[in-house]
């Protein structure tokens, strides 16, 4: 099963997509994704029920968050009370999370933490690995990044390779037609956010990317 | 293919890809019209004392490329919102292309909305958006 990680919709604040116009362009372009992840920045949103549109459209929607830390920003993946419970425990809009805070409290709550387009100047964790050093627990980083420049991706997956770190694939689209661009095949089929996490837990899966196909 | 009723518009119809004249004489020109004359945007050397990396195409005119392209496709449709996110600088001199795609369709308002993406010859994403338009409904 191949999953977009990564994707915003018109509930981020640079997001100008709507859900059911990215699950039109999958079906009407034919890719070769089951479905994608809203990981909205600095929250989580818990109101929105997409299950009808998924069923009518064949396709896994499944909800996450991007939140912002001193090492960048980090995507988390969980079920909704595992995120109401570090919700609790941390400000999901406060721009500067602590990295190990995030990390420590998505796994005391079951879910999975991990930091996106690390490539990335300014929002990339190796930018910040010079002054903060090699930061503990991490275990998983985005290693194809739909919306990475120049060499960002090949630091991402350098660094991966450095530290032994598993990579995932996303999109980053925040427009409808920048969806599946970049994505993550797991060897099992996943239809909601616990078996996301499970899934994500075993290690079970690699980082790809559709982007020459797509351009 | 030029658009002029929504009968004509198909959901994931692709515009003709625009390639917008980014050199330094062009731009020069559009700063002297809308009053923008700062030499970050006419000038590499000064552009680059600044810490840019070379003369920035100016938002504004990036935005005009991008209606410029919509009425190319679609001449009598009225541009209601350009909305766009600058993810990196544009530079003037150097090549890019905007595409643009057709991602909604609301037929009872006649409203379309495209996707927008300038990208350079890496087919990097410098700027994407989308815009909203009206096209007559017949």
């Amino acid at each position: 099963m191949i999953l977009d990680l990564h994707a915003h919709s018109i509930k981020s604040d640079d997001g100008r997509a709507k859900v059911q116009n990215y699950c039109q362009w999958i079906r009407t372009r034919n890719l070769p994704i089951d479905g994608f992840v809203l990981t909205e920045h600095r929250q989580f949103d818990f109101e929105s029920d997409y299950s009808a549109l998924a069923a009518d459209s064949g396709l896994v929607i499944l909800k996450g968050s991007e939140v912002e830390t001193e090492y960048g920003h980090v995507l988390v993946f969980g079920v909704a009370t595992a995120i109401r419970r570090m919700t609790e425990q941390l400000d999901f809009t406060n721009i500067r999370l602590a990295l190990t805070d995030v990390l420590a409290v998505a796994h005391a709550a079951g879910a999975v933490a991990v930091p996106c387009h690390p490539g990335r100047p300014r929002v990339g964790m190796a930018a910040h690995i010079g002054t903060y050093g090699i930061p503990q627990g991490v275990s998983i980083v985005e290693t194809y990044n739909g919306g990475s420049r120049d060499n960002e991706d090949a630091i991402a997956q350098a660094l991966a390779s450095e530290q032994g770190y598993r990579g995932i694939g996303g999109s980053d689209a925040h427009i409808v037609s920048h969806i599946g661009r970049c994505a993550t095949r797991f060897s099992v089929d996943i239809h909601n956010e616990a078996e996301l996490v499970e899934a994500l837990k075993a290690g079970d899966f690699e980082a790809i990317t559709f982007r020459e196909q797509a351009a | 293919m030029t658009i002029n009723t929504l009968r004509d518009v198909q959901f994931g119809e692709e515009l003709p890809v625009f390639d917008p004249d980014t050199g330094i004489d062009n731009v020069r020109r559009f700063c002297t019209a809308a009053g923008w004359l700062g030499p970050r945007f006419t000038d590499h050397d000064a552009a680059r004392k600044e810490g840019l990396p070379g003369a920035l195409v100016p938002g504004i005119m990036s935005q005009g490329f991008l209606a410029a392209m919509i009425h190319r496709w679609a001449p009598t449709a009225n541009i209601t919102t350009i909305d766009t996110v600058f993810r990196a600088p544009v530079i003037v001199d150097q090549q890019y292309h905007i595409n643009g795609v057709v991602t909604d369709i609301d037929e009872e308002k006649g409203q379309v909305e495209i996707d927008l993406t300038v990208t350079n010859e890496a087919g990097e994403t410098r700027v994407f958006g989308t815009a909203t338009v009206l096209i007559p409904t017949a």
